[in-house]
């Protein structure tokens, strides 16, 4: 018996996890848009430009992290931009009244999304309302009630701690003019640790298996409710967190902050190759896509021929054909893997005594 | 004790919908290593009796006993947990996850961190006492049903059950995969679980069953040891009227060849694959799942059309490329897949009757003459005898049999040439199927071209003119109807001796 | 009656909301009632109005397209750069925006059947890509000073005792519901939504349907951007900017299935009249335009949930299998 368990597990070690592939892929795309850039800008590939990829890609990491593990459960956030303006809003209010360090203000930050990711999640889970609806409705909601906090008033750049603007530019350290600074390595190490959970963790297998089939998740016993609030609570705290960066990064912050941001990061969780209909894709997955959108947005501003109005036009194409280039390759990889689970199946032949056995019990009930 | 007590006794449980009494008083008792089988039309109660055994509803009065404990669970994680799985028809497994974690998600994977090689060493284990060769780490989207199937009665088997209670296993199986399925079951059975088995293959029940029980309108009305019932009694028992006119076929005068298929092939499926179809004539296809039956079809029906060969309908060439030109050539095809190509359920009777061929019912404007569509769906409805509250009512309120005769009225309403049937009797109760083989009798008559694919032997022999047996993508050979003998048909159709 | 609204749920619920809406509405401010603040409604919200009756077909289909907003924008942008350019009559230079507005359809529609692409991600990438091409036409630019015949159409013109807007939106409206609810069209959008499968089984030639649908979407997103334009006399590269949301939340809202293959154009109808009473009514009692859309979100969401947590209330009790149980 384990020596036909040991045939098993080594008849097909090359067998390639399909998330790996789709990492790999879009790695490579990134690595030739970032050589086709280099032609195409002087000084391209210099430590300032990967400095300010790795600063401005924090708030869409942490957005596309929060919509990945939504969408891994089959369900979609499209409130996290409305949650990164009010985030954002409430900690640059708390930051000008009391003045307070960084650690209490990605408290209140991520407490704030969290909070709101919350209410999402109770009507999703609990309430029974599909996800879309929810959160377009909160996506209102939301921004409602912050325009009515407000009252139409900004948070100042000027009004707040002089840290909050300096926080983007702190530099851990520096090989050869690449600076590794805090926000980075702070989205880096939310990946990564999302990752390692989604991965190996319970919890997160146990997301994945709702969204690939939620009935069968009922079915099997898993807290499906509890699994799904707590997955927005989590976007909602990952969104509480970019609202935060937002603020270091803007300074000023008025009540229309972040709009738009829901689609960017379902732009970049997609393009990661997470799938929209649920149960696949990688957190490292749904970074790269954010990486990948930032760059091309980054790099096309200095492309001399690309006037800053042809961005956009440009990045709704090259994301187009990353995705149709994702799912060309997809459906390979899908049909040899049928193909050869339907070979493992054929192998294992019908005795001729089973088989004898069928045909006679039908013989008898003839009889 | 030599004689050991019931593992569970189900007592005067009943259960009621609305108006509809669907189980009163019903007592049962499964041994331990015993494999019970439950037998019954659609309606009898059998579906009502594993939901209340599942704990997907609670029973109106009545008691269960596990193990000579009170027994009543809340849900079916709950009742799992006490020792009673369920294995249905259509497998519910998570494709994205791999065939280990669909062994084990749920209950054995206790703990925070996913130890995932002593996972995929516990999956191999227990696949390969079930004599399947899967690699645990493959995506279960790739298995076949059968696949799907083994997974669940791992996961019976890594869950330590009981009692396992599999609901029309075999429904949507070959004749060999059955034959790998009952080894399983009887490797259950062996280790002392018991098996509440379900099906509407008659001969598999005498293959497999230790006991069984009939049910007839919510009422449990037999239990005999497999010996002393014989298919006659069985019949009888479950509808409550004579068996005679099942399997009604008669011999046919053969008409001209209607059909032309010559040296057919889709490369990797099947290939070379010549055949006559005759007007008026039920052409038998035989062979395993996956030996390229429902290939032909489809590429008859333009879904994949062939890359070699030629068809020829009444004497002129066609070039196929989808259903669309398939339709207007006059080929027509029921699938075997009634929910996710068959029949648009959540439509209302009618619309799915005039589906394929709504154009008929349609002005110049494109508007739809919905007086003539209700004239017309009435007919069939009345043609086939459907039975549905209405004809607005959404096709899936209605019973497996009245979906499938349905989905048989819709194709018909397309006055086909050639019919491909494929598996037009899988998963519906007795009455349903000698209504819908009376129907194929009647359509043959009539002068239509039959392509009936089963892997219901009996079926496809008491049907069938000639019997076509396919193997491997290649077809073997075809019989006339006296030769086709279920020895014969099975030992070409896996390729002994 | 009782009947109607048993098997027309949603559209109960909405009926009851309008008429709340309207009483509120009547007893809060007495230029309600006035023929002229009437056809404000329709008038003020025209353009997306003819883009949520064709997004109510996609969605039936299982699809959606969130590019019309950018398409909008797009459409317009052309429109009035070749206006400007003065080479083109312009009535012609509308007929090329409307028909940009088509062919920006017909290319996500060929990836979307093409390549089997989830539209999700296909008009996503529109969205972005579409909004761009209206800036790199325009760039920062307003263009404006339309000829007086145009800007006449934005000043709501009589045909009879009606206003443009209002016979626009009611031919429209008919149309729609006659192609949806009794043309073989619609029954074709319906099924494919159901399942795309089982469609192509029965013969129905589900890529073009879809093909058509995306194609009418572009077309009539091109329309409204440049109704948009004649309404507010210029067009700027952001015109039209997140209507999107707003576009869809109205047709979920009229109790269309996000997951395809339900829905009436009834219910979307009657969302329609509730999101514009209401905002309507806010409007005249002074509110501002992002708690209006606040509390749209909140009806979109109680319109799903108290029907929800009702239903828990009641008895449970499983009413497909009390059905299969039925007298055989």
């Amino acid at each position: 018996m384990t020596e036909s368990a040991a045939v098993a597990t080594t008849r097909s070690t090359r067998f390639l996890r399909p998330e790996r592939v789709k990492e790999a892929t879009l790695l490579a795309i990134i690595a030739v848009s970032v050589v086709v850039f280099a032609f195409l800008i002087d000084g391209y590939l210099s430590g300032r430009f990967f400095n300010r990829v790795t600063t401005s890609v924090v708030v869409v990491t942490l957005l596309a992290a929060g919509q990945a593990l939504v969408i891994f459960s089959r369900n979609i956030d499209l409130s996290v931009g409305s949650i990164v303006g009010v985030a954002a809003y409430l900690t640059g209010d708390f930051l000008t009244a009391t003045g307070q360090g960084p650690i209490p203000a990605i408290l209140v930050a991520t407490v704030v999304g969290a909070v709101l990711g919350s209410v999402n999640g109770l009507l999703v889970a609990y309430g029974g309302v599909p996800a879309i609806i929810v959160t377009l409705g909160t996506l209102a909601l939301f921004r409602t009630l912050l325009s009515i906090y407000s009252g139409g008033a900004n948070v100042l750049a000027g009004d707040l701690p002089t840290w909050v603007l300096e926080f983007n530019n702190v530099t851990l350290f520096t090989i050869a003019g690449f600076e590794v600074r805090l926000v980075f390595l702070i989205a880096v190490v939310v990946v990564a640790g999302l990752q390692f959970a989604l991965a190996r963790l319970r919890w997160g297998r146990r997301i994945y298996a709702i969204g690939s089939n939620p009935s069968a998740a009922a079915q099997a016993g898993l807290p499906t409710a509890s699994l799904v609030f707590w997955s927005f609570v989590g976007s909602g705290a990952l969104a509480g967190l970019a609202g935060f960066m937002f603020l270091a990064r803007a300074g000023t912050i008025s009540a229309t902050a972040g709009a738009g941001l829901e689609l960017e990061s379902v732009a970049a969780a997609v393009v990661g190759g997470v799938s929209i209909l649920g149960g696949s894709g990688t957190m490292v997955g749904a970074f790269l896509g954010a990486v990948f959108i930032d760059t091309l947005k980054l790099s096309l501003v200095r492309v001399p021929e690309v006037s800053e109005f042809w961005r956009d036009a440009f990045l709704g194409i090259l994301i187009l054909a990353a995705v149709i280039l994702d799912t060309l390759l997809r459906n390979r990889f899908n049909r040899r893997w049928s193909a050869e689970a339907r070979k493992a199946m054929e192998a294992t032949g019908p005795t001729a005594a089973g088989m004898a056995h069928v045909a006679g019990g039908g013989g008898t009930a003839d009889a | 004790m030599s004689d050991p007590g019931p593992v569970i006794e189900i007592e005067r449980v009943s259960k009621r919908f609305d108006a509809t009494q669907a189980l009163s008083e019903v007592s049962l008792s499964l041994l331990p290593g015993e494999i019970h089988s439950l037998v019954g039309e659609n309606g009898a109660g059998k579906s009502t009796l594993i939901k209340i055994m599942t704990g997907l509803y609670p029973a109106d009065s009545g008691e269960m006993t596990l193990e000579g404990v009170p027994f009543a669970p809340r849900s079916s994680a709950d009742a799992q947990r006490q020792g009673i799985a369920a294995i249905y028809q259509e497998p519910s497994v998570f494709p994205d996850l791999s065939v280990a974690e669909n062994i084990f998600i749920g209950h054995q994977d206790q703990g925070l961190v996913v130890d995932w090689k002593t996972m995929y060493e516990e999956a191999s284990r227990i696949l390969a006492k079930l004599d399947i060769e899967i690699d645990p780490r493959l995506p279960a989207a790739g298995l076949t049903v059968a696949g799907q199937q083994a997974v669940e009665i791992a996961k019976a088997i890594s869950l330590d059950v009981r009692v396992l209670i599999m609901d029309e296993p075999t429904a949507a199986l070959s004749a060999h995969e059955v034959d790998r399925l009952f080894r399983q079951v009887r490797s259950l059975k062996q280790s002392g679980v018991a098996v509440l088995f379900i099906t509407h293959r008659l001969e598999e029940l005498f293959a497999i069953s230790d006991r069984i029980s009939v049910f007839r309108d919510g009422r449990h009305i037999s239990t005999r040891p497999v010996a002393e019932v014989t298919e006659e009694s069985l019949v009888r028992e479950m509808v409550g009227r004579d068996p005679s006119d099942f399997f009604a076929r008669g011999e046919h005068p053969e008409g001209e060849a209607l059909l032309k298929v010559d040296s057919l092939g889709v490369s990797g499926v099947f290939s070379d694959v010549t055949f006559d179809l005759r007007r008026g004539e039920v052409l038998g296809f035989a062979g395993l799942v996956g030996s390229g039956r429902t290939d032909i079809a489809l590429s008859l029906f333009g879904v994949h059309p062939a890359d070699s060969g030629t068809i020829e309908l009444e004497g002129k060439t066609l070039d196929i490329r989808s259903p669309r030109e398939a339709l207007a050539s006059g080929i027509a095809y029921l699938s075997e897949d009634r929910r996710k190509l068959g029949l648009s359920v959540e439509q209302s009777l009618v619309a799915n009757l005039t589906l394929a061929t709504l154009d008929r019912y349609t002005n110049s404007f494109g508007i739809i003459d919905r007086e003539q569509e209700r004239a017309d769906a009435e007919v069939l409805r009345q043609r086939l005898g459907i039975r549905a509250p209405s004809l607005s009512t959404p096709v899936s309120q209605l019973s497996g049999g009245n979906q499938q005769k349905t989905m048989l009225a819709k194709w018909l309403n397309t006055h086909p040439k050639v019919l491909i049937l494929d598996e037009p009797t899988r998963g519906i109760d007795v009455g349903a199927k000698a209504d819908v083989h009376k129907f194929i009798d009647e359509l043959a008559t009539s002068g239509i071209a039959i392509m009936l694919i089963s892997s219901d032997l009996p079926e496809v022999i008491a049907m069938s003119d000639r019997v076509a047996v396919m193997r491997e993508g290649s077809l073997i050979g075809i019989y006339p109807r006296r030769e086709a003998t279920q020895e014969r048909i099975m030992t070409a159709a896996v390729g002994a001796r | 009656m009782r009947d109607w609204a048993a098997k027309h749920r949603w559209e109960s619920i909405l009926i009851i909301v309008l008429a709340a809406t309207i009483v509120v509405n009547v007893s809060l401010s007495p230029f309600y009632l006035g023929f002229g603040n009437f056809v404000n409604l329709f008038w003020l919200s025209i353009e997306k109005i003819i883009v949520v009756i064709v997004m109510t077909f996609v969605i039936i289909n299982g699809e959606i397209d969130l590019s019309v907003a950018s398409v909008m924008g797009f459409s317009a942008a052309v429109m009035a750069t070749l206006y400007q350019g003065g080479e083109l009559p312009f009535a012609l230079a509308i007929l090329i925006g409307i028909a940009v507005g088509a062919i920006a359809g017909l290319l996500q529609g060929l990836v979307i059947t093409r390549f089997g692409l989830p539209s999700l991600v296909v008009t996503l990438a529109g969205l972005i890509g579409f909004r761009g091409a209206a800036r790199v036409l325009l760039e920062d630019r307003s263009v404006g000073d339309f000829p007086e015949w145009f800007e006449s159409i934005g000043q709501q013109t009589l045909v009879g005792p009606f206003p443009v807007a209002l016979l626009l939106f009611f031919v429209g409206l008919a149309l729609a519901w006659v192609i949806l609810e009794r043309s073989a069209f619609g029954r074709k959008v319906y099924v494919i939504g159901n399942s795309a499968d089982v469609a192509r089984f029965s013969g129905i030639e589900v890529d073009s349907v879809k093909l058509r649908l995306f194609v009418t979407s572009g077309a009539v997103a091109g329309l409204a951007g440049i109704l948009f334009a004649a309404r507010v006399g210029a067009v700027q590269g952001t015109l039209g900017e997140t209507y999107e949301l707003d576009i869809i939340t109205m047709v979920l809202l009229g109790g269309v299935s996000i997951f395809g293959g339900s829905g009436s154009m009834l219910g979307v109808v009657l969302a329609l009249f509730t999101v514009l009473n209401i905002r309507n009514g806010l409007g005249l009692a002074n509110i501002d335009g992002i708690t209006q859309t606040g509390v749209i979100g909140l009806l979109l969401i109680g319109s799903v949930l108290v029907p929800n947590l009702a239903q828990r209330y009641r008895l449970r009790r499983p009413r497909a299998e009390a059905v299969a149980h039925g007298p055989p």
